[in-house]
């Protein structure tokens, strides 16, 4: 009988590893924050890291459902708020900012696939590595811009160019994979149509989502009353849709929050981030994403992930430098912005699990020899957000602490 | 260092100041955007003059010295345009308006400027919560006696000035009840209210000036935070009770009110101010802010009590003559609309009443000065 309860007992200790490591993480990160002024997000990856079932093994390998679907929760929630603080007639009216993250995300591409090209990877890892290089990550910009409550022409240009690099990262990336697949059958141009097909038709589903979501508010009578949950549950519901459809979830929950935008009233900012829920779910995304990782890839790969992280870093720096004062900014602001796009958007793993999960065969090769990638991700989700943090201090966008 | 002498300006020369606020398109609150935004307008000549202002959310733009509504009006339109097309370039909003219907005061950047630095050390809560946004129109007059004398003539018309520009309903995301919510901020620093009853600047210069001085209390008129003040400097009086309008037509109105106004009392067509007037000044200011043209006022020498609105409309009435020979009739003619349609505060409750979100408010201000 005794020996029956030990071993439920037990049975309950594996299911409190997650809860039990995103507690550690959560106090980490203030403390660490608190002693050295890390950003949150660079603790919670390291921990997760760390902790993942291919290191310390604090983590089950098989990961359960609920940090499934709550990573998949957090990821859209980021998203469509970071939708909702764009604002496309910008890039109408300041057509230079639009040349800037074309110029921008065109450098990013054309620098990491030729260096890495260059270092021998094969042509399609390198193309494929360089389409993932141009998106920035909105969480990570999202959650240290909140934190840290910075504001100014490096903090909006941010959250602009990084909406429009991800669109064209995940353009670039399935138009690659499309081409890769249908090698023998297709053309480029048909590789192209279906990669513009599936992301048009997750901006379709998003914007068909954030105008639903904006009938029941008016349905509700509820303008001027505090929405967010509602849309944070559209949202959820949502990203789950998109998995099923086989869409993709970035693209449709950052055009929802850009539908959302026109009903001011959606995000209040007392709920910025989705307050403490946003937070707690923060939390379990960067340790989740950077679990996923294996340290040994990570180690093989992390010379060459070096060069790539530098190499891209170099091309944001330079091309938003280059056109920063006919955009409206100095040279100065204009390549700390560059800088502060340095997060790698943890999608970049999650679309290579993807590839693996829906049996896309790009070669067993091909997968070996993104290894890099995982090491890059590792890099810059401890280095990036304090990269971000450093280049918004330099062009004094932060909020001082007691001032 | 005693206070410098008077310089003689044109008697009725104009110069206005409208302090604005910058707005995320984000979310509509308030953004420290004024080192971006000055760094853009340096590059070319601006149309007037564009300054910092205490905290990075706000810019003071003003207009050179003018003499006519025509001249006043269209320099400030050429300061708006040059303005919203700069913002527009860095994805700002920019617009009029007393007070931001929603921002809250400890998120407020201090620019980076000494002065400003030391004013915030010294008012702690109070200098961010000096984030709110007013006119200054200057008048030109001949000499300092005449600057006091008009300074006090005024002093029953201050009230007038406070309701048709009133503009700041909300603080901090609530109706306040307020016409203008504003003032309320600016009562809160010591050396603010009304300048002491003196009528000649000599006394002025070596009487109350000097004594103040020797109190360490202040170092010089802006020091003070009167509702009107005189400026040797500029050889003006400096009218300082107007919320920031929300278009700069309205901005021009309001100073050639003040202009056809000071030419009314400078030609002595009323009995002199005296100090007992000042009784009943508060009782009207406080009027005035909180209830707009519905207010009541006391008249400071025959004790008639009148709604404000009938104050304003008789008292332009009595001074066409002066407006029609300044060539600010048909401004005027604005202000007797507003004084029947509503002020800017009343229609931006009314937004706030269509639409429920203090979001909207914000959109309708930005949308209005761009007009």
């Amino acid at each position: 009988m005794l020996e029956t309860t030990t071993w439920a007992a037990l049975a309950h200790l594996a299911d409190m590893a997650w809860p039990l490591v995103l507690l550690l993480a959560w106090v980490l990160g203030e403390l660490l924050n608190k002693a050295i002024d890390l950003p949150r997000i660079s603790t919670y990856a390291l921990l997760g890291f760390v902790a993942a079932p291919a290191q310390a093994g604090l983590l089950p390998v098989e990961t359960p459902n609920w940090v499934l679907l709550a990573a998949n929760a957090a990821f859209g929630l980021m998203l469509f708020e970071f939708g909702h603080r764009i604002n496309l007639r910008w890039f109408a009216v300041n057509r230079w900012l639009l040349a800037v993250g074309l110029l921008e995300s065109a450098v990013s591409f054309a620098a990491v696939a030729g260096v890495a090209w260059a270092c021998g990877l094969s042509e399609r890892a390198a193309l494929l590595l360089g389409a993932l290089s141009i998106a920035t990550s909105p969480a990570a910009v999202m959650r240290v811009i909140d934190e840290r409550r910075s504001a100014g022409q490096i903090t909006e240009r941010l959250v602009h160019l990084a909406g429009l690099n991800c669109m064209l990262s995940v353009l670039v990336f399935k138009a690659l994979l499309g081409l890769m697949v249908f090698e023998h059958s297709g053309s480029l141009l048909a590789a192209l149509h279906a990669s513009s097909v599936m992301v048009g038709a997750s901006v379709l589903l998003g914007l068909v989502f954030g105008a639903a979501a904006l009938g029941l508010v008016a349905l509700l009578a509820r303008a001027g009353s505090d929405n967010t949950v509602l849309f944070a549950l559209a949202v959820i519901v949502l990203v789950a849709l998109t998995q099923t459809l086989q869409l993709s979830p970035i693209v449709a929950a950052l055009s929802c929050g850009l539908m959302a935008r026109h009903q001011r009233s959606v995000l209040r900012r007392s709920e910025r981030g989705f307050g403490a829920f946003g937070d707690m779910l923060t939390v379990l995304l960067f340790v989740f994403i950077a679990s996923r990782l294996d340290a040994r890839p990570v180690v093989a790969g992390l010379a060459l992930a070096t060069v790539l992280v530098a190499t891209r870093l170099l091309a944001k720096v330079g091309s938003v430098g280059l056109l920063a004062r006919a955009s409206g900014m100095s040279l100065k602001k204009g390549m700390l912005t560059g800088l502060a796009m340095a997060p790698l958007s943890a999608y970049a793993v999650l679309l290579l699990e993807q590839v693996q999960q829906a049996g896309i065969d790009v070669g067993p090769d091909l997968l070996a020899q993104l290894a890099p990638l995982a090491s890059m991700t590792l890099v810059l989700d401890l280095l990036a957000p304090v990269l971000m943090v450093l280049a918004l201090g330099w062009g004094r966008e932060l909020q001082e602490r007691g001032d | 260092m005693p206070l410098e002498s008077f310089k003689t300006s044109d008697a009725l020369t104009l110069g206005v100041e409208l302090e604005l606020q910058l707005v995320s398109l984000s979310d509509h609150d308030l953004t420290p955007a004024s080192p971006d935004l000055l760094d853009l307008l340096g590059r070319k000549p601006f149309p007037g003059n564009v300054v910092p202002e205490i905290t990075e959310s706000m810019i003071e733009v003003s207009t050179d010295i003018q003499t006519h509504h025509a001249g006043l009006l269209a320099q400030l339109r050429e300061i708006r345009d040059v303005l919203v097309a700069g913002a527009d370039r860095l994805n700002i909003g920019v617009a009029g308006g007393g007070t931001h219907p929603f921002q809250r005061w400890d998120e407020r950047r201090i620019f980076a400027k000494p002065r400003f630095k030391q004013v915030s050390q010294l008012y702690g809560y109070l200098a961010r919560q000096f984030t709110i946004f007013g006119q200054h129109v200057h008048v030109g007059v001949t000499s300092g006696n005449d600057a006091l004398y008009l300074l006090h003539a005024l002093n029953r018309y201050v009230p007038h000035f406070i309701a048709l520009a009133a503009s700041s309903p909300f603080v901090q995301g609530s109706d306040t009840l307020f016409s203008s919510a504003r003032l309320n901020s600016v009562t809160a620093f010591p050396l603010s209210g009304r300048a002491p009853f003196v009528l000649s600047w000599q006394q002025f210069c070596d009487g109350y000036f000097a004594k103040m001085e020797r109190t360490g209390v202040v170092t010089g008129m802006k020091d003070f935070y009167w509702d009107i003040r005189p400026k040797p400097e500029f050889g003006t009086i400096e009218l300082r009770v107007c919320d920031t309008p929300l278009t700069v037509e309205v901005a021009a109105a309001l100073a050639v009110y003040l202009q056809a106004l000071a030419k009314y009392l400078l030609e002595r067509r009323e009995p002199p101010p005296l100090e007992d007037d000042y009784l009943v000044y508060n009782f009207n200011r406080f009027q005035a802010c909180r209830f707009g043209f519905d207010g009541t006022l006391v008249h400071p020498q025959s004790y008639e009590h009148k709604l404000l609105r009938d104050d304003i409309l008789d008292t332009l009435r009595r001074i066409q003559p002066q407006a029609e020979s300044l060539g600010s009739a048909k401004a005027l003619d604005e202000l007797r609309g507003m004084v029947v349609t509503g002020s800017a505060a009343q229609s931006l409750r009314a937004e706030f009443a269509r639409s429920g979100s203090v979001e909207s408010v914000v959109e309708a201000a930005l949308q209005a000065f761009r007009a």
